[in-house]
């Protein structure tokens, strides 16, 4: 996404090593300088650092992070100077701490920031794990308590959250005690500043990840006269945008987690009748939620998620809105088939050649991974972006609340057909998609067609099937032993020579420069091997 | 996520059918790309007794390239860094797509009983296991003892 904060943190993850970054990306391709032996092993000889100083670093983070727009930039020195804190136990506790005390509620990165900064950091052990956990003291009564400042148990809930993600399995395990449970469930009271519900259904959801702590926390929520979850859904229909958020994830977490007995998957009581054209769900990087309808797209990922839409436009002018939802990064625009989701790597719709976005919060046109700054407000929840797609005039126009950016033309040197709806999302970013069913809000002057007109979909394409179902299905799937050993998609029929080892398919075998069996350079591809 | 190969399917189907010894691979519920692993120090290694967390995730293009591997316990070895990612041939320019799930876990497993200070990852844990080597296994048994095991 251009975006090198989302982008330079996932180059920490995916490139496990140091010396051979295929691109300019430099800062974290390189292992940072260890201190000796002897500090990083000893706790005692660190020094605990000053809270103050740290929380200053934080917010400082906080500040720059927004105006990083450069992927050949540097991270900000207040960050690099966080992760050298956080390298040991007492500082990791401290800058956990820090975020927590001072991040705050209203700035839109806040939660983006706090999970950015903790996968980024160094590994914390199990005991500084716990020592942050034990120190926030989290029970029943402290959710109570906590109604008094919302933004320190927000920023508690993202940070719960995180710590579930990171330390998924048997640590979480033991990390997730009945008083973290209580605390959590308690903070679902509609009485609560929604801010906090959101991020403690969040960190919920975190925690189920692993099987045994999803049975608990079920368990726990069976014994509860009335399940909180179940009370929040009915949000979805908010017209306040936060509790709109915890309506969505509420209603996620029933279809795909906590699932009662008593209650029908959205996807059966949805009414599709007038919906022709949706986000697809065969066409979506993995973390991305996409709601019963089809319409509305969330992240609570670190990854930086994309999706297309179902229907395609080749000719003429095409125009779709969206509502924001949420006011952090998303890049929304246009997409052909060629532009890749590299979700772990942080590039999404507007970072390649075969795609354009707007991204609002940055105030930023995307193309190929590069910016262009626009002279607009930066958008809030509530706006509506219109995207016109003029395929006969080869230029797109970006609008916000119907005030239209300058045309972009850069895309259509790559591709002049061929154009789905598309966008990405950072973590706990969410909008709404109007492909053409209702009334568009900021219609342009221009004639145009809209996905929803033209867009044709079965039945069966219109389901938006919770993941736990449609993976089930998928790997009762039988397949055959005389596929290729390589993808299984296809009938093994080639042997290379002179090796003679055989178990591929044409396809695989095309992209193969050795034989993966013996590593030998390989002659020929021999056809119809084994012969029937 | 609807486009996931019947080669990945198939792994997860064999994973679940039989396990391999040691080893726990379980594939996330809503993301079928993404394993939760956890790796058994092995017998007489300094890592012996310790219970390892891995993630482990397929790329787009895999088995065309590697898997992405990191540990996500702290753990002193010269091939591991302290953000937990491995320095193993096979996981770079010696990936070959007839490898699976299965042999690069336990190629991580042997590289817990053979740990390469010639080849390091984190600098300062292989010249110590260069220097002095039952420093540097002392340092790795407290590792995991602290980091590691549950008590």
């Amino acid at each position: 996404m251009g975006s090198c904060w989302c982008k330079e943190k996932n180059e920490e993850n995916d490139s496990y090593l140091p010396p051979q970054s295929p691109n300019g990306l430099q800062i974290h391709n390189v292992i940072q300088p260890v201190s000796p032996v002897s500090t990083q092993y000893s706790f005692k000889l660190s020094k605990v650092p000053d809270a103050t100083y740290v929380d200053k670093l934080v917010l400082e983070t906080l500040g720059v992070i927004a105006s990083l727009v450069d992927n050949e930039q540097e991270p900000p020195s207040s960050m690099q100077l966080l992760h050298n804190i956080a390298d040991n136990e007492d500082g990791w506790i401290q800058v956990v701490n820090s975020m927590i005390n001072v991040i705050p509620m209203e700035d839109p990165l806040g939660p983006s920031v706090i999970t950015l900064l903790l996968d980024d950091c160094p590994l914390p052990s199990k005991e500084s794990v716990c020592k942050v956990v034990s120190m926030l003291n989290l029970s029943e009564e402290a959710a109570v308590l906590g109604q008094l400042d919302p933004p320190k148990q927000r920023n508690i809930c993202v940070v719960l959250g995180c710590i579930a993600e990171k330390l998924a399995g048997p640590r979480n395990m033991e990390i997730l005690n009945d008083d973290i449970i209580d605390y959590l469930l308690m903070n679902l009271d509609p009485s609560t500043d929604p801010s906090v519900v959101l991020f403690s259904l969040i960190a919920l959801e975190k925690f189920a990840q692993t099987s045994s702590n999803k049975i608990t926390i079920t368990n726990k929520i069976k014994k509860l006269p009335i399940s909180p979850v179940a009370l929040l859904e009915s949000w979805k229909e908010e017209k306040r945008y936060i509790q709109r958020q915890v309506g969505f994830c509420a209603q996620w977490i029933l279809d795909n987690l906590f699932v009662m007995e008593n209650r029908e998957y959205s996807y059966k009581t949805i009414d599709m009748s007038t919906i022709n054209a949706m986000l697809n769900t065969s066409d979506v990087s993995e973390y991305l939620k996409i709601s019963p309808d089809g319409l509305e797209a969330r992240c609570d990922a670190y990854s930086f998620e994309s999706v297309r839409c179902t229907a395609q436009a080749d000719k003429g002018a095409w125009y779709y809105e969206v509502l924001i939802i949420t006011p952090g990064v998303m890049q929304i625009g246009w997409a052909t088939k060629n532009s890749n989701f590299l979700n772990h790597e942080g590039y999404g719709i507007g970072d390649d050649r075969y795609s354009l976005a707007y991204d609002g919060c940055r105030k930023l046109i995307w193309y190929n991974a590069k910016s262009d700054p626009q002279n607009l407000p930066r958008w809030k929840s509530g706006d509506i972006l219109g995207c016109l797609l003029d395929l006969d005039n080869q230029e797109i126009v970006f609008s916000l609340n119907g005030c239209s950016l300058p045309p972009c033309m850069h895309v259509f040197t790559m591709a002049k057909s061929g154009f789905f709806a598309a966008a990405s999302f950072m973590s706990f970013q969410q909008c709404r998609f109007n492909f053409g069913a209702e009334p568009f809000v900021f219609p342009p002057n221009v004639a145009y067609s809209t996905f929803n007109d033209c867009g044709n979909l079965t039945a069966e394409e219109k389901i938006v099937l919770p993941r736990h179902i449609f993976l089930n299905q998928l790997r009762e799937q039988n397949i055959g032993e005389d596929s290729c050993t390589l993808c299984y998609d296809q009938k093994a029929t080639i042997r290379l020579l002179p090796c003679e080892h055989s178990g591929f398919c044409v396809t695989c075998a095309k992209q193969l420069v050795e034989c993966p069996m013996c590593r030998s350079p390989f002659r020929e591809i021999e056809e119809h091997y084994p012969p029937s | 996520m609807a486009s996931l190969p019947r080669r990945i399917i198939k792994e997860t189907q064999r994973l679940m059918q039989e396990p391999v010894p040691g080893i726990s691979a379980v594939p996330d519920d809503s993301n079928a790309r993404y394993f939760h692993v956890i790796v058994t120090g092995p017998e007489d290694s300094p890592f012996e007794g310790g219970l390892f967390k891995l993630e482990l995730f397929l790329p787009e293009d895999y088995p065309m390239s590697a898997p992405k591997v990191r540990f996500i316990t702290k753990i002193y070895h010269p091939n591991i860094d302290r953000l937990g990612r491995i320095c193993l041939d096979i996981l770079k320019d010696k990936w070959s797509p007839a490898l699976q799930i299965r042999t690069v876990l336990l190629s991580i497993q042997a590289l817990l009983s053979a740990p390469n200070p010639d080849d390091p990852l984190a600098n300062d844990v292989a010249e110590l296991w260069k220097v002095n080597e039952s420093e540097a296994i002392r340092n790795a048994k407290e590792w995991t003892r602290r980091y590691a095991m549950d008590n």
